[in-house]
């Protein structure tokens, strides 16, 4: 009996242990988002004054009566106030009277009133969706117009970026990965001269940094005048996606089984044939994991989108459009937590809904059986 | 495999979306026709009104985004309406790294706005750069603006000093903001002279408050409101000469005048009495926050040195003249007058076609502005802004102050080189500010960082 129940304990132990951990990895790495997403809902004078986790349910010191300084009292020395007795540093600090409540000394020594407060459980409860509707609809400016009257306008609004974000992000994502599966097949099954050179200066072209090619690509986009169209973006992303998306594929076409092919070559098979029917359905879990890299990667990218088609609101993207909303000198920092999460909503679609062939593309290849 | 086929659908679908939205957006203006027959002479601007230039495109960038951009185009919305002109602004919160990049590529907009002449000089240098001289008269721009504006546009070429652009908008960073309500409650007086402020400060600490909000966190560029105040500072105690040669690098940090006016400022900084929060609190405050403790009630510091862009900080809902009201920070010694800082946008162009030249000389017009004075937000550079132009009652009494100023300089660390206006400067301050190293250290460092 005893001997058939340790081992279980054992394991009980072990479970709470991992779990514990994990439930400890995952608090630490969601809990910052958790107050962005709080802060959201909150107003600008709120963040600033209070912590989004004021929100919760916490005892704080609340004001129970107030009262004028009692005349005849001399501040720069030590006074009693209702039967407490302190200097002003120690009543602007608050001093606890004997039934649990606290003095506190509001204002200057000249000016000041006092504050009888009470520790009592509390919490904030104050929302408001003004930050959304601003990053949604647009701020409203105030203009003047040439006769002199002043009118109200709307200003640009999320929609107009979120769809250029769109563009931009679809294309460069499918047309490296095409590109990069016919390049993995040749590379992991075709036989021809130079393939381990090539393949290797593919593979080093990963540690080059995509900042140093960023002048002569648009020397050469502006002699093509190419530059400012999503087309000059499209092709920029593929450039700087290819190398890791062909090593990655490589990785995994390389691991499918070769008594498939072989077979298929034997039935007389062509490698276009091979690779259209054979490879691409078998490879959907790599290429949708790699999708969503490089979609992440595409749709979180300020500096290429800055460099090759800038900032004009027609072409505009999200994330350039949630730079911008801040205001020159940064004075509407607020917004940005609402527009965190409005331009989050798309990646964490493409993630949820990739997601069981995200799990598949990592795994596959590992495990050979 | 029948998910896989539609999979494949999906993704057909979208690129068939994207391509049908990217051909959705307007295809780029075309170059305008020929302006024949128009009349020849008279000014650019004249013959742009006359409809010359009408259906030219002229491209411009600058580090203004949203309500400021916005506020731009309505201004010169008019202009473009008379003449046909299209002034497409494109507005960039990495400005500074962004422009390097489209001119160092051959991609240069026509006219950039530079908040930093010191980065203008850098392209002037490069000879990228058009004389403005080249279409607008000496006599006429000395008629539109303060000749120290013109001094400060006057930058080494390669062939020799040119004018490298002309001003827009200017703002004025004398400032000392405070709670008026309170203040008048507290009967504080508006202190004249450098004397009356630092007994001024002592009466607020005596009366048991902090007397400053200083806060210089900004990000990347953390420790600019610090070289804001070593400015101040250096044009109250030493002569306009030894300011320039200053801001060129002739006077080093080292030298006694820029150290007097580090010591100055460390008698209200480093006096933990004096600054809400105390001197450790300095460098961990952003620029933007530190003064909203003015405003509560009642207040926790009592004043504020920061330019006219502050008031868009402020707490929704505070009224200006009503709630807060500012005066002018007062000067040191005498004899050096009452010296206004000033930072502004210069407008630079880099190519150079007709229309463009009609656009740079609508823009030495207070026209060009009046719209955006309406509403509050900028100062007009150009001498025909009229006072009634401006909405905003704070706005047109700091415009009337600068006109009478006795003199009046551009924000140094801006016109300084960006390795040190926009670095060293910067760093020094925050690490002399937060006491991780010494005074003498902090400036041997600003001076070793100055380019060769």
């Amino acid at each position: 009996m005893s001997a058939a129940k340790k081992p279980r304990q054992g394991k009980l132990v072990q479970d709470i242990l991992i779990n514990g951990t994990l439930f400890l990895l995952v608090a630490l790495w969601t809990i910052p988002t958790l107050g962005v997403l709080v802060s959201s809902f909150r107003t600008r004078f709120d963040i600033q004054t209070s912590g989004w986790w004021s929100i919760l349910p916490h005892k704080e010191w609340l004001l129970v009566e107030e009262f004028d300084i009692p005349e005849g009292l001399d501040p720069n020395s030590v006074m009693e106030i209702r039967g407490v007795r302190g200097t002003f540093d120690d009543f602007r600090q608050g001093i606890e009277t004997p039934d649990g409540k606290q003095l506190i000394w509001i204002g200057n020594k000249r000016l000041g009133r006092i504050q009888v407060q009470e520790l009592r459980w509390t919490m904030r409860t104050a929302f408001t969706l003004e930050n959304y509707r601003q990053v949604l609809a647009g701020k409203s400016f105030e203009l003047q117009t040439p006769d002199g009257s002043i009118i109200t306008v709307q200003g640009d609004n999320f929609v107009g970026a979120f769809l250029n974000s769109l563009t931009v992000a679809i294309p460069a994502t499918v047309i490296p990965i095409l590109i990069a599966a016919f390049a993995a097949y040749g590379f992991a099954w075709m036989r021809f001269p130079g393939r381990r050179l090539m393949f290797i200066s593919v593979v080093a072209l990963l540690v080059v940094p995509l900042q140093i090619a960023l002048v002569p690509i648009l020397q050469d986009y502006v002699k093509l005048d190419l530059n400012g169209t999503f087309l000059a973006v499209w092709l920029a992303h593929t450039g700087f996606g290819l190398p890791l998306a062909t090593y990655l594929l490589f990785n995994y076409i390389k691991s499918l089984p070769r008594d498939i092919l072989e077979s298929a070559f034997i039935d007389g098979a062509s490698h276009f044939t091979i690779f259209t029917r054979l490879i691409l359905p078998l490879s959907v879990p790599a290429l949708a994991s790699f999708a969503i890299f490089q979609f992440l990667w595409v749709w979180n990218d300020y500096l290429v989108a800055l460099v090759f088609i800038g900032a004009k609101p027609d072409v505009q993207v999200l994330t350039m459009r949630i730079a911008e909303m801040v205001g020159s000198r940064g004075s509407d920092w607020h917004l940005l937590t609402a527009g965190a999460f409005i331009s989050m909503i798309l990646p964490l679609a493409v993630f949820f809904s990739l997601q069981r062939y995200f799990i598949r593309g990592l795994l596959a290849g590992s495990v050979k059986g | 495999m029948k998910s896989k086929k539609s999979l494949w659908l999906i993704v057909g679908a979208l690129l068939v979306f994207t391509i049908v939205l990217s051909a959705c957006k307007p295809a780029p203006a075309e170059e305008g026709g020929e302006a024949g027959g128009a009349a020849e002479g008279g000014s650019y601007y004249e013959r742009a009104l006359a409809g010359e230039f009408k259906g030219t495109v002229v491209t411009m960038t600058g580090p203004f985004t949203d309500e400021d951009a916005v506020k731009f185009n309505n201004a010169i919305a008019d202009f473009e309406e008379k003449t046909g002109i299209d002034i497409q602004y494109e507005g960039s919160k990495e400005f500074e790294a962004s422009i390097s990049i489209r001119v160092e590529a051959g991609d240069a907009p026509d006219i950039v706005d530079f908040p930093q002449p010191g980065l203008l000089g850098n392209f002037v240098q490069a000879g990228n750069v058009v004389n403005v001289l080249d279409f607008l008269g000496q006599d006429y721009l000395q008629q539109q603006y303060n000749q120290s504006w013109l001094d400060m546009a006057t930058m080494e070429g390669p062939d020799g000093p040119i004018m490298a652009g002309v001003w827009h908008r200017f703002n004025a960073k004398s400032l000392v903001w405070y709670p008026k309500k309170a203040w008048e409650a507290a009967g504080y007086p508006i202190p004249e002279t450098w004397d009356e402020l630092m007994a001024l400060s002592q009466q607020i600490a005596d009366d048991g408050d902090t007397p400053w909000c200083i806060g210089i966190e900004s990000g990347a560029a953390t420790g600019w409101p610090a070289t804001d105040w070593m400015e101040e500072v250096m044009l109250r105690t030493t002569s306009l000469e030894n300011y320039d040669k200053w801001v060129a690098g002739e006077l080093p940090f080292s030298s006694p005048e820029v150290k007097k006016a580090a010591e100055t400022i460390a008698e209200i900084w480093f006096n933990d009495a004096y600054v809400y929060g105390g001197r450790a609190a300095i460098a961990t405050t952003f620029f933007g926050d530190s003064p909203t403790p003015m405003f509560e009630d009642p207040p926790k510091c009592w004043m504020h040195k920061q330019g006219n862009f502050i008031t868009s900080f402020f707490p929704d809902g505070v009224k200006a003249g009503e709630d807060y009201d500012f005066f002018y920070l007062p000067p040191i010694d005498e004899q050096y007058g009452k010296p206004w800082l000033v930072a502004g946008d210069i407008m630079a162009m880099f190519n150079d076609r007709p229309e463009v030249r009609a656009v740079m000389e609508f823009f030495t017009k207070g026209e060009s502005i009046k719209a955006w004075l309406g509403t509050g937000g900028a100062l007009g550079a150009q001498q025909d802004v009229q006072l009634d132009w401006y909405g905003d009652p704070i706005e047109r009494k700091i415009a009337e102050l600068v006109q009478q100023a006795t003199s009046f300089r551009f924000d140094g660390s801006d016109l300084m080189p960006g390795e040190v206006g926009a670095g060293s400067f910067w760093k020094s301050m925050t690490d002399w500010v937060s006491g991780s190293v010494d005074l003498d250290t902090a400036l041997a460092e600003i001076d070793a960082s100055w380019p060769k």
